[in-house]
C-alpha cells in the first residue's frame, strides 16, 4: 500500500471512527449511526480495492455515458470507447496482459528465462497470424530510480537473512521454510547481480487494445467481445495475466493514446494493477 | 484538472470533521445529529473517492441528459509541423511524438540463440529512457483501396482489348487467346484482392513531452524522439525514424486503424491475408 493510500484510507476511516465514537450523543439513533460508519469503512475499502466492480455498476446504474472527447462515448457499461465516423460506430476495448516476472516464478533463473524468451518470437508470430482483425499490443514503460530499487532489494534480502537465521538457529527446523527462504534470496540475488551487470529496472503496465466496427453502438461492442474473447484465448500461450479492463482504467488507457502521465501519475492510476 | 486532488480531499475531509464536531458540541435534538452525522459520513466517502475518480468528480456533477462530459475539444490536434501532436488539458499543454520500430526478420528465420537474443535486445529497447514510453506493436487492416482500383483499370482495359480482339480480323487466335488468358488473370486477382482482409503489423514508440507554450512541448517531445530513434537504431541495426503526417494517425484514431473503405469486409469477416 503506497502512502497516498495509507493518508486517504487513514483519515476517512478516522473520522468514521469518530461518528461511532460520537454515536451515544444520537439517543435512540446511537446504533443506525453505528452502522451507517461501519459501513461507510467497508464502502471505502471495496472502492479502494475494487473500484473495477464499483464504477461500472453505478454508471449502469445511473445510466451514465462519459463522453472523454469530441466524438468518442464511453457507454454506460464502462467496458469500451466508442467513436462515430461517417454512420460507422468503432468501438476499442483493453485487456490487461501482465507479462508475470519470470524471476519469481523460478529457482534456476538464467534456465528457464532463456528458454520462455526463445519460444516468444513464435508464439507471438502465430498470434499475429490467426488474430484476422486489429489489435495493438502495448507496454508503457518507466525507469525506475537504480539506487533505491537496490536498496529495496538489499533490505528485504537482509529481512529474508533475519527470518533465515532465526529458523535455522530454532529447536525444531522446518527443512521446508528454510528452502523458501533459501529459494527467496537466490532470486533476490539474482536481480541484484542483474543490477550490477548494468541492467536498469524499470516498471510497465502493458495492455492489449483492439477495435471492432459495426453498424450500430451495440453490434460495435458486440462485436469488439467477441474479438476481446479470441484474443484472450489467443494470448493464453503466454505466461499472462488477461482480464478485460472495466471501469475508470478504460478513460485512462483513452488518454494514453494521445498523451502519456509522468511516472507519479501511471502509479496512482494502475496502483491497484501492480 | 482546475482543483487540485489532494485539494478538494481536505476540503472535503475539514467540512466532514467540521460536522461531527458540531454533533459532538451542540445541544441539537437526534434526529438533526443523525442526519449530519449521515451528511459527514457521505462526504467522508464522497472525500475518498476523490482518490480514483477525480477526473470524473466534476463532470458528473455537471451532467446533463445522463452524460458526463470530461472534454467536449477534439482530443488532439496535428502539430504545425506534422510530425507530433498536440493535446491540452486544462491549462497544461502536452506534445506527443512517434517513431518507428522497424522489423525485417520472421522468427522463422532465426535459430534458438537469435532468439533469445532477439527477446533480450527488445526487453533493453525498453530501458532506453527514464521518462515514460509506449511501446506498441499494432495489427491494422490496410487501406488498399488504390490497390484494387489499379486493378480493376488493368481489368477493364484488358475486357476491352479482348472485346476489340474479337470483332477484328487482323488478331490471330493465339494473340486472341493470350489476351482472353490476360482478363481471367486480372479477374482471379480482383476477385482474390477484394475478398481477402490485408493486415500489417508495424511496432512503434511514443514519447510525451509538457511545456509551457505549444512550441516548447513540440520541440521536447521532438527531441525526446530523436534520442529514442537513435537507440532504437543503435539497438536492432534498423533505421527508425520520427513518424510524420497521415501515418501518424493510425498510431491513435480508430477510424485510420481499421479506413472507412474497409470497413464492409471488417463487418463481413472473411479470410485473413497477414503481411
Amino acid at each position: 500500500m503506497d502512502e497516498q493510500t495509507i493518508l486517504y484510507i487513514g483519515s476517512t476511516s478516522f473520522l468514521a471512527l469518530l461518528v461511532m465514537f460520537v454515536s451515544p450523543l444520537l439517543g435512540a439513533f446511537g446504533v443506525i449511526g453505528v452502522m451507517l460508519a461501519a459501513l461507510t469503512i467497508v464502502l471505502i475499502f471495496i472502492i479502494n480495492y475494487a473500484d473495477f466492480v464499483v464504477f461500472p455498476v453505478l454508471t449502469m446504474l445511473f445510466g451514465i455515458k462519459i463522453m472523454p472527447a469530441a466524438g468518442y462515448t464511453i457507454p454506460k457499461s464502462s467496458n469500451a470507447v466508442v467513436k462515430y465516423v461517417n454512420g460507422i460506430y468503432y468501438a476499442t476495448g483493453f485487456l490487461t496482459a501482465n507479462i508475470y516476472n519470470y524471476v519469481f516464478s523460478a529457482e534456476n533463473v538464467d534456465e528457464t528465462e532463456d528458454i520462455k524468451l526463445g519460444e516468444s518470437p513464435d508464439k507471438w508470430e502465430r498470434i499475429v497470424m490467426s488474430a484476422g482483425f486489429p489489435f495493438r499490443f502495448n507496454i508503457i514503460s518507466v525507469a525506475e530510480d537504480v539506487q533505491k530499487y537496490r536498496d529495496e532489494l538489499e533490505g528485504r534480502r537482509g529481512v529474508l537473512e533475519v527470518q533465515l537465521s532465526k529458523e535455522m538457529g530454532g529447536s525444531n527446523p522446518n527443512q521446508l521454510a528454510i528452502q523458501d527462504l533459501q529459494r527467496k534470496m537466490n532470486v533476490l540475488d539474482a536481480r541484484i547481480n542483474r543490477l550490477s551487470g548494468g541492467e536498469r529496472p524499470i516498471d510497465a503496465i502493458m495492455y492489449i487494445d483492439t477495435t471492432a466496427v459495426g453498424v450500430s453502438e451495440k453490434e460495435a461492442v458486440d462485436a469488439l467481445t467477441n474479438q476481446l474473447n479470441h484474443l484472450q484465448t489467443l494470448f493464453n500461450s503466454f505466461d499472462l495475466s488477461i482480464t478485460r479492463i472495466v471501469g475508470r482504467e478504460v478513460y485512462h488507457l483513452f488518454t494514453f493514446n494521445y498523451s502519456l502521465p509522468e511516472s507519479s501519475t501511471l502509479d496512482l492510476i494502475f496502483s491497484t494493477q501492480r | 484538472m482546475a482543483i487540485s486532488q489532494r485539494f478538494l480531499f481536505a476540503i472535503l475531509l475539514v467540512f466532514a470533521f467540521t460536522l461531527v464536531l458540531v454533533v459532538y458540541l451542540l445541544p441539537l435534538g437526534p434526529v438533526i445529529k443523525l442526519a449530519m452525522v449521515a451528511v459527514a459520513l457521505l462526504i467522508d466517502l464522497l472525500a475518498f473517492s476523490t482518490k480514483l475518480y477525480m477526473d470524473f468528480f466534476i463532470p458528473m456533477l455537471k451532467m446533463k441528459n445522463r452524460t458526463a462530459v470530461i472534454d467536449a475539444d477534439e482530443p488532439f490536434r496535428m502539430a504545425p509541423t506534422n510530425n507530433a501532436i498536440v493535446v491540452r488539458r486544462g491549462s497544461d499543454i502536452f506534445a506527443s511524438a512517434f517513431v518507428t520500430i522497424p522489423t525485417y526478420r520472421s522468427s522463422s528465420e532465426m535459430n534458438q540463440d537469435e532468439k533469445v537474443d532477439f527477446a533480450r535486445l527488445f526487453s533493453r529497447a525498453l530501458t532506453l529512457t527514464k521518462l515514460p514510453v509506449k511501446f506498441g506493436a499494432q495489427l491494422y487492416v490496410i487501406n488498399k483501396d488504390e490497390y484494387v482500383n489499379n486493378i480493376k483499370t488493368k481489368l477493364d482495359e484488358a475486357e476491352e482489348k479482348y472485346q476489340t480482339a474479337t470483332v477484328s480480323k487482323t488478331v490471330s487466335k493465339a494473340e486472341s487467346e493470350r489476351i482472353r488468358g490476360e482478363v481471367t488473370m486480372w479477374h482471379n486477382l480482383f476477385d482474390n484482392v477484394s475478398k481477402i482482409k490485408s493486415q500489417a503489423l508495424e511496432a512503434y514508440a511514443m514519447t510525451t513531452a509538457q511545456g509551457g507554450t505549444e512550441e516548447e512541448a513540440i520541440n521536447l517531445a521532438l527531441q525526446q524522439a530523436d534520442e529514442i530513434a537513435a537507440g532504437i537504431s543503435a539497438t536492432f541495426g534498423v533505421q527508425s525514424n520520427i513518424v510524420e503526417g497521415r501515418d501518424l494517425l493510425k498510431y491513435i484514431e480508430p477510424d485510420y486503424m481499421i479506413p472507412l473503405v474497409t470497413v464492409t469486409e471488417q463487418l463481413g469477416g472473411g479470410p485473413t491475408m497477414a503481411q
